[in-house]
């Protein structure tokens, strides 16, 4: 106030300069009002203070919520700089990081967003985001350079009042909010399927397992898995799942199949599902499915229900169950209907003594055997013990030609010795059974082969090799070689005797002679092997186009069939070859020699003991004997061929025993060395007849030719 | 303070008592009561009008940002995604715990100890020169004038060193911006500090150092 007032210093100084006055009146402005008197920078301070109010207002009502959410560990979190995430948005930040009273858990400390906050559920799920690298990708790259933050996920609640959490040790695989089923399911044996390991439908992702566990009570493998939503619609009772992990080979019909899944599943593993058959309910979250091995195993699966209204049965069978396992298929029609629960022996009164009977506890599904989904075990048994009295029967049968796997057969014998279902002492209710005719069958196949075994074929061939033999030892003689010398002289002489005038008159008888040789040799054609062996290479061929058509789908047993008929040709046939070469040198030796003219008595028994050999090879008795051969071979082969069809591992004996008719044919066959050779050696043999002939004619004309020389 | 020079302020006549008045921007005296200065046309006060009431405001002014100044981050450091907030104190704090006690003190000197010793050092002048109160009236034992004239010199001097913190985080917000690897941006604090700054030089400009020596005619 002083500042405003200039003070009454002038008036003062008047005073003192004129003298007294009369007190001057002290005249105070106007006193203005404080209103008045007030600077407008007050306003700044006014304003600076709204704005920090404001701001510290702001601060307030924005300040975070704390709460608190327990980790096992806590790797990379660090107070003040880990975020936490909410869809990759930052909705709050770790302020301390402590361990509880136990050191148990990290306890984490952070402040949320209030809005936020305030709709956390209790089952608001929070989980530590770190870079990790799996077949499926890369993920959390970002928090390599960042460090790690917390990810949040939650369905906004209106009120959510919680405030802490547990924290979860990794991602969880379906967010909350996400549409979709959760199933669990069930295997034996999860090493090839690892967390995170993608369901498949028709090889579309829609789904993903969380890790494996086993369960405590038993020794399966349980593991949870999420179906996101619009694909879960495809879920029914009547789903199948299998697992897909790695890539199948196998070989069938169809040659090699080598089936990959995708590269995910390659390497983590992975399943696949598909609905099998139709009419399945609809079914809830939870619901525990078997994981099959595989597709097929999947798609065999038909029998449902099993411990769902399944009914336990026992079956008692007298002979060996070797081949029988817990698993086996129960068949009915060739229809499964059921499966082998357990096999065990009991102890049976059979009169005096106690006989063991092996007794296989069946489960048999009534669905499967066409009773309502709703029939008890009651209308089960009903239904079973009607058609027992009509005669149905369990049995034993082989699940396939190749295996020794059994399976049990419910067949319909209505010829069987009457039965009926009994109910024993422990409560199991007995299914009869009658013997299986399975081994039979068996034998019988194995006996048709044994019998093909069996048949002569090297004999045959050793028999004809000894022939040939002896012909040669015959040929090959002292005596024989003398002989040609002999005959040599005495055809040079019958040469000179013809050459004779007197010996004109001879052209006639001669004409007869030959006309006599050339109907044995016309006879020797017409009853000889020709016809014959057009049968055998009929039935040959025969066996051939069976072996062709056993053998079709089987290229290697082809090379196996070549490589047999190769050895075949290289024992047999060349030893037969190079018999009847032997032989043929040994003739034309024996007939190109000068010495024939001596012709020695031994020519006489050695033609004799060929035309023995002829007329036996003429009456047919070697060809006989492979005709019968041939023709028991060819019902052989044609019973081989029916059975073929079903007998398929039976070809490779089939075509060791066609390689051995083959050789056998090949050696008597048309185009054969021998066959030529010994066409030679029987022209050869005519061509001297003809000369013995001439010979014997003009020494019965002329005797003392003999002694002349003439 | 000494005898002496006591003797001399009160044996001086001021302009005022002399019936005149300076003007403030061009300095021709004019006799008490022109309104306005007759060479530059400025207007003419003894004393500044309201010049206290003005000190006050912009002291309070001052004050009261200067609470955010402190409270709120001064600097916003992202680096790599994690982003650090540094408060003034807190970043001397950490200053010193890396071992940078001249820094850490240059820091606390020019962020703390100098805005402080400037709102004690305005209001307290203020306090004192106001003969109307009664807690400048018990503050104002010994009349050391010359000494509250160099404290203000003082005062007034140092108000432009005090935007240190501020050039620091304006420089460094104009040249980090590194973008993902380390981003610097200033926090609400650096406004407020400015802010806090120019307020209290505003109330330095404001005071009327002749007040000082009205204190003199007052002994008188």
């Amino acid at each position: 106030m002083s500042s405003d007032n200039p003070p009454p210093a002038a008036g003062q100084s008047s005073g003192q300069s004129s003298g007294p006055t009369p007190a001057q009146m002290r005249i105070d402005p106007p006193k203005r009002s404080f209103w008045r008197n007030l600077s407008l920078v007050w306003l700044v301070p006014i304003l600076a203070l709204i704005v920090s109010l404001g701001i510290a207002w702001q601060t307030y009502a924005e300040r975070g919520v704390t709460v608190e959410i327990s980790f096992l560990n806590a790797s990379g979190v660090r107070p003040g700089e880990t975020t936490i995430r909410y869809r990759d948005v930052v909705i709050g930040a770790v302020e301390d990081v402590r361990f509880t009273s136990d050191l148990a858990r990290v306890l984490v400390t952070a402040s949320i967003d209030r809005d936020l906050a305030n709709t956390l559920p209790a089952d608001a799920q929070f989980w530590v985001v770190q870079p990790e690298v799996s077949a499926r990708g890369i993920t959390g790259l970002s928090t390599v350079l960042s460090g790690v933050y917390i990810e949040a996920s939650f369905t906004p609640q209106a009120d959510g009042e919680a405030r802490t959490f547990v924290g979860m040790d990794s991602a969880p695989l379906a967010r909350e909010g996400q549409q979709g089923t959760r199933i669990t399911l069930r295997t034996r044996d999860a090493n090839r399927i690892s967390e995170g390991a993608p369901i498949l439908f028709h090889g579309i992702e829609v789904g993903h397992i969380e890790a494996p566990r086993l369960i405590l009570s038993g020794d399966s493998v349980v593991f949870d898995a999420f179906i996101m939503a619009p694909h879960d619609r495809r879920l029914t009772t009547a789903t199948r799942f299998w697992d897909t992990s790695g890539f199948t080979v196998s070989l069938g019909t169809g040659g090699l199949s080598l089936n990959v899944g995708n590269l995910a599943a390659l390497v983590t593993g992975g399943i696949a599902f598909d609905t099998i058959f139709s009419g399945g309910a609809p079914l809830n979250s939870g619901y525990v499915f078997d994981l099959f091995p595989d597709e097929n195993a999947a798609r065999q699966s038909l029998f449902t229900g099993v411990g769902a209204n399944a009914v336990e049965m026992a079956i008692e069978f007298e002979g060996s169950v070797n081949g029988l396992a817990v698993g086996s298929p129960v068949r009915f029609r060739g229809l499964r209907v059921g499966e082998v629960r357990a096999i065990g022996a009991v102890l049976v009164d059979e009169g005096r003594r106690q006989g063991v009977r092996l007794r296989t506890t069946v489960a048999l599904d009534p669905q499967a055997l066409g009773l309502p989904v709703e029939a008890g075990a009651e209308r089960t048994i009903d239904f079973l013990r009607d058609a027992v009295a009509e005669g149905l029967r369990a049995q034993l049968a082989t699940s396939s030609l190749f295996t020794a796997a059994l399976v049990i057969e419910l067949a319909e014998l209505p010829e069987a010795a009457p039965a009926t279902i009994e109910q024993r002492e422990d409560g199991m209710i007995v299914l009869p059974s009658v013997i299986s005719d399975l081994p039979d069958f068996t034998a019988t196949a194995e006996g048709v082969l044994e019998r093909i075994n069996a048949l002569p074929v090297e004999d045959l061939m050793n028999q004809a090799i000894t022939l040939m033999a002896s012909i040669e030892a015959v040929v090959s003689s002292e005596g024989t070689r003398q002989a040609p010398d002999a005959a040599l002289a005495l055809i040079e002489d019958i040469r000179a005797l013809v050459g004779g005038e007197d010996t004109q008159a001879l052209p006639g008888e001669l004409r007869g002679g030959l006309a006599e040789v050339r109907g044995i040799v016309e006879e020797l054609r017409l009853r000889g092997a020709v016809d014959r062996l057009v049968t055998v290479l009929d039935s040959a061929d025969t066996i051939a186009a069976n072996a062709a058509a056993a053998s079709g789908e089987i290229p290697a047993l082809v090379d196996e069939l070549r490589a047999l008929v190769a050895r075949a040709n290289g024992v047999e046939i060349e030893e037969l070859a190079r018999a009847a070469t032997r032989l043929v040198d040994s003739t034309d030796r024996l007939i190109g020699s000068d010495e024939m003219r001596e012709l020695p008595p031994a020519l006489a028994a050695a033609l004799a003991e060929v035309s023995q050999v002829l007329a036996a090879l003429r009456e047919g008795e070697a060809i006989e004997n492979v005709n019968r051969t041939l023709a028991s071979t060819r019902s052989a082969a044609e019973s081989v061929a029916q059975a073929m069809e079903s007998l398929p591992d039976l070809s490779q004996r089939l075509e060791r025993l066609v390689a051995q008719a083959d050789g056998l044919i090949a050696a008597y066959g048309a185009r054969s060395d021998f066959n030529t050779e010994a066409m030679q050696v029987m022209r050869e043999f005519r061509d001297t007849a003809r000369a013995v002939t001439q010979l014997a004619r003009a020494i019965e004309r002329n005797p003392n030719s003999l002694l002349i020389g003439r | 303070m000494t005898s002496a020079q006591e003797n001399d302020s009160a044996r001086s006549l001021t302009a005022r008592q002399a019936g005149l008045v300076g003007c403030h921007s061009c300095g021709r005296v004019h006799p008490m009561g022109t309104p306005r200065c007759s060479r530059c046309g400025a207007e003419l006060h003894s004393r500044m009008p309201g010049s206290l009431q003005k000190v006050w405001a912009w002291l309070f002014a001052g004050i009261v940002v200067y609470v955010p100044a402190n409270i709120y981050p001064m600097l916003l450091t992202t680096s790599f995604g994690a982003t650090t907030e540094n408060t003034i104190i807190g970043g001397a704090v950490e200053l010193m715990h890396y071992g940078s006690y001249g820094v850490a003190l240059i820091v606390f000197v020019a962020s703390v100890m100098i805005p402080v010793g400037k709102f004690l050092a305005i209001g307290y002048l203020a306090l004192v020169v106001d003969p109307g109160s009664r807690l400048g009236g018990r503050l104002r034992h010994g009349q050391d004038l010359h000494g509250r004239q160099r404290l203000f010199e003082v005062v007034e001097f140092i108000g432009r060193w005090s935007m240190i913190d501020v050039f620091v985080v304006a420089i460094l917000s104009a040249l980090v911006q590194l973008d993902f690897a380390a981003t610097i941006n200033p926090g609400i604090a650096a406004v407020s500090f400015s802010l806090s700054v120019a307020f209290t030089m505003l109330a330095a400009l404001s005071f009327d150092p002749r007040l000082i020596w009205d204190a003199e005619q007052d002994l008188n």
